[in-house]
């Protein structure tokens, strides 16, 4: 059995970094706990209707995985300088090679930006006031294994006043093993940045299990630009919850793209906890072959006159499968909200699959809400539209498709939108999303 | 007689859809620079021969040759029928979302003319200049082909498309109904200007007006999947004044006969 193996590593509880703080030491240990006892996901959970809890289990807990501190295999003169497109850059592979770098006029500002393991160290009062806050150690089996065992990962705080122009860029890169890296964002009020967390690699041609835990937390009037590609090695699969929390006039804007792993699950949801609060989610999922990805998406309002949107674009061709689930949740007392969402699938063969379930819990009557949600094949009389004008029947299908995904893009702001046209480009182009 | 090449031709042209045969053995040949003109009533078959001879898949041609240019066209697939210089104005041009009518028609341009440099190079000249011709706003060129498009402005987009394009034999289907009275003098214009005398051009229609602007060389009745009666374009003044029942009649008495 998976969890007597599991149960045979407490020698996982070796400190963190050195001198593990005890807050810490209790947390996950609380969390390895939890995770030990809590049953596997019931498939009957709409949640896990379309993905098997076990795909994403670890087989066996090696030491190398447990929790001690990183030990960076890369020597400092091997690593280049900062490109200067960035205001920082962080490096994350597996947990073997970890580093950050800061441009210069950064590093005076008393922005923090290190390895997670080095920050509990460097900065434990700050990380406790935020670590763990949004995905506790009891959200779910998975996020309690990763409280418990988190074994790479980053700590971003940019202090309060602070409006960054260029973006921070961090390569996260698993390897070969059960990866569980964690990240917390912290943007004070009035501060501003663009975070691109580019999830991605192949590891050896060996495949992976990422299980990973993203926190973001944007102060009062702050705006956050987190864009997170996927394109992990199509050997992988990948389990990702992802919670941000908009404090008051606070406005987020998340943009995924997934484009890789085998099969991945991904939860990603914005609390909106101040008034005024703006949440703008755009996701783009490209899928061929056999993926599978589930993805859910959450919108939860828990203050007054606070906006969310949601426009999700799925291309699924060859046998890929896409299940979406979306929730707009607006509490009883939180009026004037406006919250949208929309869910749209282009299924280019007839093999693919894609399920749109749109969930509403909306307490009170004074809301301006809508969804909506489309799954359909490509149109042939499109593509012979197309065909008469000279195109190939290649060409007219990514025409269609680009033109598809072409709305979206035109909503991502215009300094980021060659990134995504880029990586949507590769992958229609046949990209083998590694 | 005339020793003009024959640019288009069909003979004994059959076309199926779904199992039904709408189009039962119709000919024609076209030479360089003649206009032609398909009338007939609806439910005659002329839009379901417009659609299979540009290689529509619903369309099934079960019997019958066509040639482009001495090439065999029912060897061809949609995209090879319109690179060997066929173009199909649609009666019901299809919307592409997401994709702007100069990105679409680059593309276009990029395919029939390969790697050529100067067409592209000249491309941007001869889109605005072809705006122009069907008087169409620059806006144009940065909305979505055929995205929320009226009527007629769908119509000045299929007839830019083919001025763009340059066909060797232009299939016109339909492409005046729903036109008021000045679009179609501005769509007529267009398609005059593609008449180089060197291509070819077909017009299928049911009413005679846009002959007014559009003078055919000659004229085909189809009813009933067939062509019933041919001529020049006094034909489609006849038929003008008296409609389609007294041809039909003729026809009914023929079979009887």
């Amino acid at each position: 059995m998976i969890t007597e193996t599991l149960t045979e590593q407490k020698v996982a509880f070796r400190p963190i970094a050195e001198n593990e703080p005890d807050w810490l030491y209790d947390l996950r240990s609380r969390a390895w706990d939890y995770f030990q006892e809590a049953e596997m996901p019931s498939q009957v959970e709409h949640l896990w209707k379309y993905t098997k809890p076990k795909w994403f289990m670890p087989k066996e807990i090696e030491k190398k995985m447990s929790v001690l501190p990183v030990a960076s295999e890369i020597k400092d003169e091997e690593i280049a300088p900062l490109k200067p497109e960035f205001a920082a850059f962080g490096c994350n592979h597996g947990d073997r090679i970890t580093y950050t770098q800061l441009s210069e006029e950064l590093k005076s500002s008393g922005i923090v930006f290190e390895d997670i393991q080095k920050a509990i160290t460097n900065h434990p009062d700050l990380v406790q006031k935020y670590l763990g806050r949004l995905i506790g150690y009891d959200f779910g089996k998975f996020e309690a294994l990763n409280m418990a065992l988190f074994n790479s990962g980053m700590f971003l705080y940019l202090p309060p006043n602070i409006e960054l122009e260029k973006p921070i860029y961090m390569h996260r890169h698993p390897d070969d093993k059960y990866n569980i890296p964690r990240l917390l964002v912290v943007v004070g009020d009035n501060s501003k940045a663009t975070i691109i967390d580019d999830y991605a690699g192949k590891a050896n041609d060996r495949p992976y299990n990422a299980n990973c835990a993203v926190e973001i937390f944007g102060g009062q009037n702050s705006q956050i630009r987190f864009v997170s590609p996927q394109n992990l090695y199509k050997e992988s699969r990948s389990y990702v919850t992802q919670r941000a929390q908009i404090d008051q006039h606070g406005r987020m804007f998340s943009i995924f793209v997934s484009l890789g792993s085998d099969v991945s699950k991904f939860n990603l949801g914005t609390i909106l906890n101040g008034q005024g609060a703006y949440s703008q989610m755009l996701g783009i999922l490209f899928g061929d072959e056999k993926q599978h990805f589930d993805h859910h998406t959450m919108h939860h309002h828990k203050a007054g006159e606070s906006f969310s949107n949601i426009d999700f674009k799925v291309v699924l061709k060859d046998k890929a499968l896409s299940a979406y689930t979306g929730l707009i949740k607006i509490d009883e007392k939180t009026l004037n909200c406006e919250a949208f969402q929309e869910n749209r699938n282009l299924l280019l063969n007839k093999g693919a699959r894609a399920e749109s379930i749109p969930e509403l819990e909306i307490l009170n009557d004074q809301v301006r809400c809508s969804h909506g949600a489309t799954v359909g094949p490509i149109d042939p009389e499109m593509v012979f539209y197309l065909k008469s004008r000279g195109y190939s029947t290649d060409e007219a299908v990514r025409t269609i498709v680009a033109g598809f995904i072409e709305p979206l893009l035109t909503a991502v702001p215009e300094d980021l939108r060659q990134m995504m046209q880029n990586m949507v480009q590769f992958k229609l182009n046949n990209g083998t999303g590694e | 007689m005339s020793d003009k090449k024959t640019v288009f031709s069909f003979s004994d042209i059959h076309v199926e859809v779904g199992g039904n045969e709408v189009v039962k053995g119709v000919s024609l040949d076209i030479k360089e620079g003649e206009i032609h003109a398909i009338m007939g009533p609806n439910g005659s078959g002329k839009s379901s021969l417009a659609n299979a001879l540009a290689g529509h898949p619903s369309y099934e041609i079960t019997g019958g040759k066509a040639m482009i240019y001495g090439k065999d066209l029912l060897e061809m697939d949609a995209t090879e029928r319109a690179l060997a210089g066929l173009f199909l104005a649609f009666q019901y041009p299809l919307a592409i979302p997401g994709v702007t009518v100069a990105n679409f028609l680059r593309a276009a341009v990029k395919a029939k003319h390969g790697g050529d440099e100067e067409a592209l190079r000249s491309f941007r000249k001869n889109l605005k200049e072809k705006f122009k011709l069907l008087e169409v706003d620059t806006s144009f060129a940065t909305r979505y082909v055929n995205d929320g498009f009226s009527g007629g402005e769908k119509k000045r987009l299929e007839i830019l498309q083919m001025a763009m394009l340059d066909p060797k034999i232009g299939i016109l289907d339909e492409t005046d109904s729903g036109l008021d009275i000045d679009a179609l003098k501005v769509v007529s214009k267009g398609i005059n200007s593609v008449a180089t005398g060197k291509n070819g051009l077909l017009l299928v229609t049911h009413y005679q007006r846009i002959l007014n602007y559009i003078k055919p060389d000659k004229v085909h009745v189809m009813m009933n999947g067939k062509f019933v009666r041919e001529g020049g374009p006094e034909l489609a003044l006849e038929l003008e004044e008296k409609g389609y029942d007294w041809i039909k009649a003729e026809n009914q008495q023929a079979v009887e006969v």
